[in-house]
C-alpha cells in the first residue's frame, strides 16, 4: 500500500467527503421522492399489473 | 406487430432448484453438528477436520453460498426470463454458471475442513477459489446484462433492479475484500492489516448480508409474492424510493460490527448513524410486501407458499428493526460477543431467507412441472415445524446472551468480578445450546418433508426443458419526452445507464468508509513498543488462523471495567499493525485472548498449562467445551515456507531487517528450543518443531508488547510482596465457609490443580501432599494464593478475591481436600 499512501496523509479536511456524500444522498432523495410521488397513478397501475399479464395468471387484479 | 416465438430455458431453473435442495440438507446438517459440538464437545470427534473452528465456517458458507445462493439463482433465472419475455442470453453462460458455482461449493467444503482458510468471516476461501468466484460471478452478470439487452419488454420491472444491485454489490465487495498476497496455492495474507483489515472485512461482512441475503430476496419478493397472491405489488412508488435509499445507505453501515473496538470514533459514529437510517428503506420493503396482501389475506389461509412468504417478510421486518437497535452502542455491548447476534442472524436466515425460498419453491415447482403441489397438508406441516424451529432456536439464544452478559459484568460487594472464571458464564448457558440442537432437528425435519413433497410433485408432473412462448419484438422508444415520461421511467428502459447509477450509489458508501481508513496515516496511531512477530510466532499465528480459533476466541478487550478486570488492558488500534489478517473475532464462546501473553495478567497461562489444555481440555476442567488439539503435538511446522512468509510480510510493509528471511528459520528453531526446554522442566517432552510449540509462542506474544511498563510494576510489586511477612490467619472451618471455599476452588483452581487437588506435577504442584514449596501453614497458603506465582502462570488472586474469600479457599485446601485425600 506504500505506493498510494501519499494520496491522503492527514485526517484534516476529510469530513468534506462525508458531507458531499450525504448531500448527494439527501438532495437525490428529496428529488426522487417528489418526482416519484407526482407520477400519475394510472401509469403505476399499468406497471404493477404488467408482471401478472404473462398469459399464465388466472386473472388480473387491479389495485383497490 | 407480429409476435416472435422463443423458448424459456426451464432446465437451468430446475438444476438450481435441485442444487438448492441438496445443499440445503447438507448446510442444515452441518449446522446441527456445529450446534451439537457446543453442547457436547465429544461431537468434535477428536479429529482435526471436524473441530468446531472448521465446521462453523463450513456451516455458514454452505447455508449462505450453497443453499441460499442456488435458490437465488433459481429464482432469478426463472423470473428474469418471464419478466423480460426472452430466453436467457446464453445457454453456455448459464451452464458454466451452474457447474462453476457447484465446483466452488465442493472446493469450499474440502478446503475449509482441511484448515485452508483466510479467517475472514464469510470470505474464508483462499485466493484460487476467490478468483474462481470472481470469474463465475462475472459470467452470471454477463448473462444477466445480456438478457436485459435482448429483452422484449420496454421497461425493467422492480425485481430486476434488485438483481442488478446484487450483481454489482457482491462484485465490489468480493473484489475489495479479497485482495491477498499469495504465499502458496493454499495460503495467502490479506493485504490489509489490523484495524484496516477489520474495517474492510466488516464492510464486506455487513454488506454480504445486504447484497447476498437482502437485495436478491427483495427482488424475489417483488416477483414471487405478487405472483403467488395474484395481486400487484402494493406501491410501485414506494419500490423506487426504498430501492435507491436502501442500496445507498447499506454500504455505510459496516462499522457497527466494531463498536467499542479499536477503531477511530468517527468510523463507529458513521456506522451507528447509517444503521439507524436503514430502518426506513428496510421497512419500506416490508410494508410493500405485506400490504400487497391487503384484501387477500384469505388466500394466505389456503396456501402454504403464501404463509412462508408472509413469515419471511415479517422476519425481515423484525430483523431490520433489531439490526439498527443492535447498532446502538449501549445495546451493542450486550449483543456483541454474545449469542444475541447468532439468534439475530438465524431469525433472518431461517425466517426471511428460508421463508422466501420455501414460499418460492412451493409456488414455482408445481408451475414448472405443470402439476399441483403433491400435498398442501405436508407443506402446512413444514410451515409449522419451520416456524416453531425458529422460535425454539432464537428464544433460548436470546436468553443465553442476556444471561452471559449479566454474568460477565456482575461484581461482588467487595468490588471483584462475581464470575472471574469465564467458563462459569458458559456452563450456565450450555442447556440453551442443547435446546438449539432440538430446534435444528425440527427445522431439518420440516425441510426433508418439503424435499419429499416437491419430489412427489416433480414425479407427478411433466417437465419441459424449453417452454415455448411468444411476444412482440422490442421497439426502441427513443428519446425521453419530458411531458409523458418521468426520469425514473426513462431510466427503467435504459439498462446500462440504470446499472451505472446503481454502481455509483453503491460505490459512494464503500469509498467514503474504506479509503480514509487505508490512506490516512493518523487513523492508525503507531505504538513504538509493538514489534513484528518472530518467525515462530508468525507460524503459530498461521496455525491459529487455520484452526479457526477466532471462531470462539476474540482478541479485542473493550474499554469496560468488567472487560479490563477480566482480561487486562483494553485494546488499542496501534497494537494490530502487523496483523495480516486481523483476529478480533465476533463471538466469545471462549475467553478473549488479546492478553494471553501478559505475564502476571489474569489471562496468562504457562507453556505446560497450554500443553495440557490442548491435549485434553476436559481433563483440565470437565465442563470445558473446547475440542482437544492433540495432533498439534504430532504435526511439525513447515519451516520451508518460513522465509517466503517473512518476505511476504516485508512486501506488506512489516519492518524486518533486509535479508532476515535467511536467518528466520534459525531464529525460529532457537525460540522453539526455549519453549521445548521450558516444557521439559515441567516434565513434558515435546520436540521444538511441533506445531503446538509455535502456537504457544504466538499466544505468549499476545498483548506482551504493550505490557512492558505494567509488567515491570507487577514484578517489582511481586518482589516486595515476597519480602513481606505473611500475616497470621485463622482457618474458617464452618460448613458454610468450606462450601464457599469449594465453589471458589472449582471456579479458579481446578483447571491446574485438579478436582482433588493432586495437580499435574511438576508443572502444577499437588496441594494434598506434604511437599509445599512455600510452606503449608495457613499463613503460607494464604500468601501463595494472594500473591500467586507469576513466573509459573499463577496470578495473584488478591486482585480477584476478597481477603475472606482467600481465607475460605485456603481453608478448603487445607481442611477438606486434605481430609479427602487421607481418607483415600
Amino acid at each position: 500500500m506504500k505506493i498510494v499512501s501519499d494520496l491522503l496523509t492527514s485526517i484534516e479536511g476529510i469530513q468534506i467527503f462525508y458531507i458531499v456524500g450525504l448531500l448527494i444522498f439527501v438532495v437525490l432523495f428529496i428529488v426522487i421522492t417528489i418526482r416519484t410521488m407526482r407520477m400519475p397513478d394510472k401509469e403505476m397501475e399499468n406497471i404493477k399489473n404488467s408482471i401478472l399479464a404473462d398469459g399464465e395468471s388466472e386473472e388480473i387484479t387491479t389495485s383497490n | 406487430m407480429e409476435n416472435q416465438k422463443f423458448y424459456y430455458d426451464n432446465k437451468i431453473v430446475k438444476l438450481f432448484i435441485l442444487a438448492t435442495l441438496v445443499w440445503g440438507v447438507v448446510g442444515i446438517l452441518v449446522g446441527i453438528l456445529a450446534a451439537a459440538q457446543l453442547a457436547f464437545p465429544v461431537f468434535n470427534f477428536g479429529l482435526e477436520y471436524t473441530t468446531f473452528g472448521r465446521v462453523r465456517p463450513l456451516h455458514t458458507n454452505a447455508i449462505i453460498f450453497a443453499f441460499v445462493g442456488n435458490a437465488i439463482f433459481a429464482g432469478v433465472y426463472y423470473s428474469m426470463q418471464k419478466l423480460l419475455k426472452t430466453r436467457m442470453f446464453s445457454d453456455t453462460l448459464s451452464k458454466i454458471h451452474f457447474w462453476g458455482w457447484q465446483t466452488i461449493i465442493v472446493l469450499a467444503a474440502v478446503t475449509l475442513l482441511a484448515g485452508i482458510t483466510t479467517s475472514k468471516e464469510y470470505a474464508e476461501l483462499e485466493w484460487p477459489i476467490d478468483i474462481m468466484i470472481t470469474i463465475i460471478w462475472v459470467i452470471f452478470g454477463w448473462n444477466m446484462i445480456g438478457t436485459l439487452i435482448v429483452r422484449r419488454v420496454q421497461h425493467i420491472y422492480a425485481a430486476i433492479w434488485w438483481y442488478l444491485a446484487t450483481f454489482l454489490g457482491v462484485a465490489i465487495l468480493h473484489v475489495v475484500n479479497s485482495f491477498e498476497l499469495p504465499i502458496s496455492l493454499f495460503k495467502s495474507y490479506s493485504i490489509y492489516a489490523g484495524a484496516q483489515d477489520a474495517v474492510v472485512q466488516w464492510w464486506y461482512g455487513h454488506n454480504a448480508v445486504a447484497f447476498f441475503l437482502t437485495t436478491p430476496f427483495l427482488g424475489l419478493m417483488y416477483y414471487y409474492l405478487p405472483k403467488a397472491a395474484n395481486r400487484p405489488i402494493y406501491s410501485y412508488k414506494l419500490s423506487i424510493i426504498h430501492f435507491w435509499s436502501l442500496i445507498f445507505l447499506y454500504m455505510w453501515a459496516g462499522p457497527h460490527h466494531l463498536l467499542y473496538q479499536a477503531l477511530p470514533e468517527w468510523a463507529q459514529a458513521l456506522g451507528v448513524t447509517f444503521s439507524i437510517m436503514l430502518i426506513a428503506p428496510s421497512w419500506g420493503g416490508m410494508i410493500n410486501g405485506l400490504l400487497t396482501l391487503r384484501g387477500a389475506w384469505d388466500k394466505v389461509r389456503d396456501s402454504a407458499a403464501l404463509k412462508f412468504l408472509v413469515v419471511g417478510v415479517t422476519a425481515y421486518g423484525m430483523s431490520t428493526f433489531e439490526g439498527p437497535m443492535m447498532s446502538l452502542k449501549t445495546v451493542n455491548q450486550i449483543t456483541h460477543f454474545t449469542d444475541w447476534t447468532i439468534a439475530h442472524v438465524h431469525i433472518a436466515g431461517m425466517g426471511w431467507n428460508g421463508g422466501l425460498v420455501f414460499g418460492m419453491l412451493y409456488w414455482l415447482v408445481p408451475k414448472l412441472f405443470k402439476s399441483k403441489l403433491f400435498s398442501e397438508k405436508l407443506a402446512n406441516i413444514h410451515f409449522w415445524m419451520s416456524t416453531l424451529a425458529i422460535l425454539l432456536y432464537a428464544i433460548p439464544l436470546y436468553w443465553a446472551a442476556v444471561t452471559q452478559w449479566l454474568m460477565w459484568q456482575e461484581y461482588t460487594p467487595e468490588g471483584f468480578l462475581a464470575y472471574p472464571n469465564f467458563l462459569e458464564t458458559l456452563t450456565q448457558i450450555v442447556p440453551m445450546y442443547m435446546v438449539r440442537v432440538v430446534a435444528g432437528f425440527l427445522f431439518l425435519g420440516g425441510f426433508l418433508i418439503m424435499v419429499f413433497n416437491l419430489a412427489k410433485t416433480m414425479k407427478a408432473g411433466s417437465f419441459i426443458n424449453n417452454e415455448a412462448s411468444e411476444a412482440p419484438a422490442l421497439v426502441l422508444a427513443g428519446k425521453r419526452n419530458p411531458v409523458t415520461e418521468t426520469v425514473h421511467r426513462w431510466m427503467e428502459r435504459k439498462a446500462v445507464r440504470f446499472s451505472i447509477l446503481t454502481f455509483v450509489a453503491l460505490a459512494i458508501g464503500g469509498a467514503v468508509e474504506i479509503i480514509p481508513m487505508i490512506f490516512i496515516k493518523s487513523n492508525v496511531p503507531t505504538l513504538e513498543s509493538v514489534t513484528p512477530y518472530t518467525p515462530l510466532e508468525l507460524e503459530g499465528r498461521d496455525i491459529y488462523v487455520a484452526e479457526g480459533c477466532y471462531v470462539c476466541h476474540s482478541q479485542m478487550v473493550r474499554p469496560f471495567r468488567w472487560e479490563t478486570d477480566r482480561y487486562g488492558e483494553y485494546s488499542k488500534i496501534g497494537e494490530f499493525v502487523y496483523d495480516y489478517p486481523f483476529q478480533w473475532g465476533s463471538r466469545r464462546t471462549g475467553p478473549d485472548l488479546a492478553r494471553a501473553g501478559v505475564i502476571g495478567g489474569p489471562m496468562y497461562k504457562n507453556a505446560a498449562w497450554h500443553y495440557n489444555h490442548f491435549m485434553d481440555p476436559q481433563k483440565m476442567n470437565e465442563e470445558s467445551i473446547m475440542p482437544n488439539y492433540a495432533w498439534l503435538a504430532v504435526k511439525n511446522v513447515d519451516v520451508t515456507m518460513t522465509p517466503k512468509k517473512i518476505r511476504a510480510m516485508q512486501t506488506l510493509g512489516v519492518p524486518y531487517e533486509e535479508g532476515y528471511d535467511q536467518k528466520a528459520v534459525a531464529d525460529l528453531m532457537a525460540q522453539a528450543q526455549t519453549i521445548s526446554d521450558d516444557l521439559k522442566a515441567s516434565g513434558i517432552e515435546l520436540a521444538p518443531e511441533k506445531q503446538m510449540i509455535a502456537l504457544i509462542a504466538y499466544l505468549h506474544k499476545l498483548g506482551r508488547d504493550i505490557m512492558s511498563e505494567n509488567a515491570a510494576v507487577t514484578e517489582e510489586h511481586g518482589e516486595t510482596a515476597e519480602q513481606q511477612q505473611a500475616h497470621e490467619i485463622t482457618l474458617l472451618d464452618t460448613p458454610e465457609d468450606l462450601e464457599a471455599g469449594k465453589k471458589l476452588y472449582q471456579a479458579n483452581c481446578v483447571v491446574c490443580h485438579g478436582p482433588e487437588g493432586k495437580g499435574i506435577p511438576p508443572a502444577f504442584p499437588s496441594l494434598v501432599d506434604d511437599e509445599w514449596i512455600k510452606g503449608n501453614k495457613p499463613a503460607d497458603v494464604y500468601h501463595s494464593i494472594a500473591e500467586g506465582n507469576v513466573a509459573k502462570g499463577m496470578i495473584p488472586y488478591k486482585n480477584m478475591l476478597s481477603e475472606k474469600q482467600i481465607t475460605q479457599l485456603a481453608s478448603y485446601v487445607l481442611i477438606t481436600l486434605h481430609e479427602q485425600n487421607q481418607e483415600k
